[in-house]
């Protein structure tokens, strides 16, 4: 039962990282990207990659993985300048198909189908992280890493920017505010926080294939931030611990027929998301309905 | 203060803007002298807004050229215009909604695109003083901490002033900044305009109301159909009849 809660609190750490990231992007700079398993991938690989055939050392792999995404994050800013809203959302699904399919194919980097396995653990200054319990703790610290990281910058100037061009992007510009630098930056350094969850994910499974990084990770990334509140500092968190404990949950339910469990998960899902934006379209932590129609 | 002896800050020559077929704006020149208030009016769809557009950057002209301080500026981004001194407010406001009040003074001052802005803590605290005298003097200061979304009418109209007041820049076009504002409000607006003035801003200002064209311009362009028709003090272009036709013709239409 610990064990369980241990791998549990893992999961959701990195999840909510993931979630966090994308609510930098999504809430704040109003880029709403349908492409965010695919730079948890870059991370995970990369990551994997590099311990297989360097370092395992976290302060080298780690960043070497967050530098990689920022620099292929460039890959989704080129379309986030030019097109805007729901075009968006088509050229960021459109890098998310091309992700998996350079994931699976590319087998010298990715390991192909198969994927990566045997990466080593993470090491600190050559103590390699052996339990669970440990990995658990590095990635709440990360966790708690990145909440700092994004608050402090979302309430600087940094942040303001940001807001002004999610509410109005020619006012922005009209205030002498280069938008395209702006974003450009804001997708880097959140591709970059993504890649930590990767990185994480990666050491801690010991082995990594396509299947994590698909369209559906993106969406159900996408809801966690959705169901718990965009633009919101504890809403991707929430949103991430909500839908993480959803399946055990319905593990639990005994009265529910266990082959069945999947698709009557995809119900509640669904049905979830469709009442949440009748009834509050902020999200669980996001003002309530009466407030955003103001 | 006015007069043709003036320092020409914005000189718009020949101005062109051709919407396929259509000249929205249509061999336009004027020379915005600085310290002096230019008012644009015009009826509906005579190409005042478009021609704030073209002199931003928002819109980029078929023809003509636009020079600041000398230098054409035609081409160049909007944001580069701006952080050159160009400062405009917009018809519909485009506050920063759910910024709250202050965030919204405070972000104009913060142009850098980067993680931080240049002058650390100094340099906030005195972007933060600045924040707060300007919203005293719009009367926005008790609702400093609300979103720009739950403000009133007015309150909005002196927080996207609030906004521009906040720039540095040298001059301000208006898009009619002062439209549906009551009396007591109206007044405060005019004040607050004339002080900017008096500073040295120099002020290009779209109005209806023919007692704010009267009150603060010291000259008046009258564009119809994007041409300019009249150019000149205000007395003058206003009892010019032909202009009052097109003019009231079209309000009373």
């Amino acid at each position: 039962m610990l064990a369980y809660i241990i791998n549990l609190v893992t999961l959701i750490s990195i999840n909510a990282v993931l979630a966090i990231t994308l609510n930098f992007i999504m809430g704040y700079a109003g880029i709403f990207s349908m492409a965010h398993a695919v730079f948890f991938g870059v991370g995970a690989y990369t990551a994997a990659y590099f311990a297989l055939n360097v370092s395992a050392s976290f302060f080298l792999a780690v960043p070497v993985a967050m530098l990689a995404a920022a620099v292929l994050s460039l890959v989704l800013a080129l379309p986030a300048l030019r097109v805007r809203g729901e075009y968006f959302v088509a050229a960021s699904l459109g890098l998310q198909v091309l992700g998996v399919t350079i994931f699976s194919e590319w087998k010298g980097f990715t390991g192909g189908l198969g994927g990566l396995i045997g990466i080593p653990p993470v090491e600190f200054f050559g103590y390699g992280l052996s339990s669970n319990t440990q990995y658990m703790v590095l990635a709440l610290a990360c966790l708690l890493l990145v909440v700092l990281v994004t608050t402090v910058l979302l309430r600087s100037s940094f942040g303001r920017n940001l807001k002004a061009i999610r509410d109005s992007e020619s006012a922005a510009h009209a205030f002498g505010k280069n938008v395209a630098t702006i974003k450009t930056l804001s997708v880097a350094i959140s591709a970059a926080l993504t890649a930590v969850a990767g990185a994480l994910y990666a050491f801690y499974l010991g082995f990594i294939n396509v299947e994590s990084f698909m369209l559906d990770t993106s969406v159900l990334l996408m809801a966690m931030v959705i169901i718990g509140g965009t633009g919101t500092l504890l809403g991707p968190i929430v949103g991430a611990m909500l839908l993480m404990l959803l399946p055990s949950l319905f593990s639990y339910m005994w009265f529910l027929p266990a082959t069945e469990i999947g698709s009557i998960q995809q119900i509640a899902y669904g049905a979830a998301m469709i009442l949440l934006m009748i009834y509050r379209p902020g999200g669980l932590v996001g003002a309530s309905k009466k407030q955003v129609a103001k | 203060m006015t007069g043709p002896d003036n320092q020409v800050l914005l000189r718009i020559s020949n101005l062109q803007k051709n919407f396929g077929g259509l000249k929205v704006t249509n061999d336009v020149s004027l020379d915005m002298r600085a310290g002096i208030v230019t008012t644009l009016v015009g009826p509906n769809g005579a190409g005042k807004t478009t021609l704030f557009n073209l002199i931003t950057g928002h819109l980029v002209p078929t023809g003509g050229d636009i020079l600041w301080n000398g230098k054409s500026i035609v081409g160049q981004p909007h944001w580069k215009i701006a952080r050159q001194g160009i400062a405009r407010t917009f018809q519909d406001l485009r506050l920063f909604d759910q910024m709250t009040v202050l965030e919204n003074v405070l972000s104009v001052m913060e142009p850098v695109s980067w993680l931080w802005q240049p002058g650390g803590r100094a340099g906030r605290r005195a972007r933060e003083e600045k924040a707060t005298h300007i919203l005293e003097r719009t009367r926005l200061i008790d609702k400093a901490h609300i979103r720009a979304i739950d403000l009133s009418y007015a309150e909005r109209k002196f927080l996207s002033m609030a906004r521009i007041m906040a720039t540095d820049a040298r001059m301000w076009l208006l898009d009619e900044p002062a439209s549906g504002l009551d009396r007591g409000s109206y007044e405060l607006f005019l004040e607050l305009l004339r002080s900017e003035v008096r500073n040295g801003v120099t002020v290009c200002i779209i109005e209806h109301n023919l007692d704010i064209v009267v009150g603060i311009s010291d000259r008046i362009a009258f564009l119809d159909q994007g041409r300019l028709l009249a150019d000149g003090d205000p007395q003058t272009v206003l009892k010019d009849p032909h202009l009052a036709a097109i003019y009231f013709g079209e309000q009373a239409a």
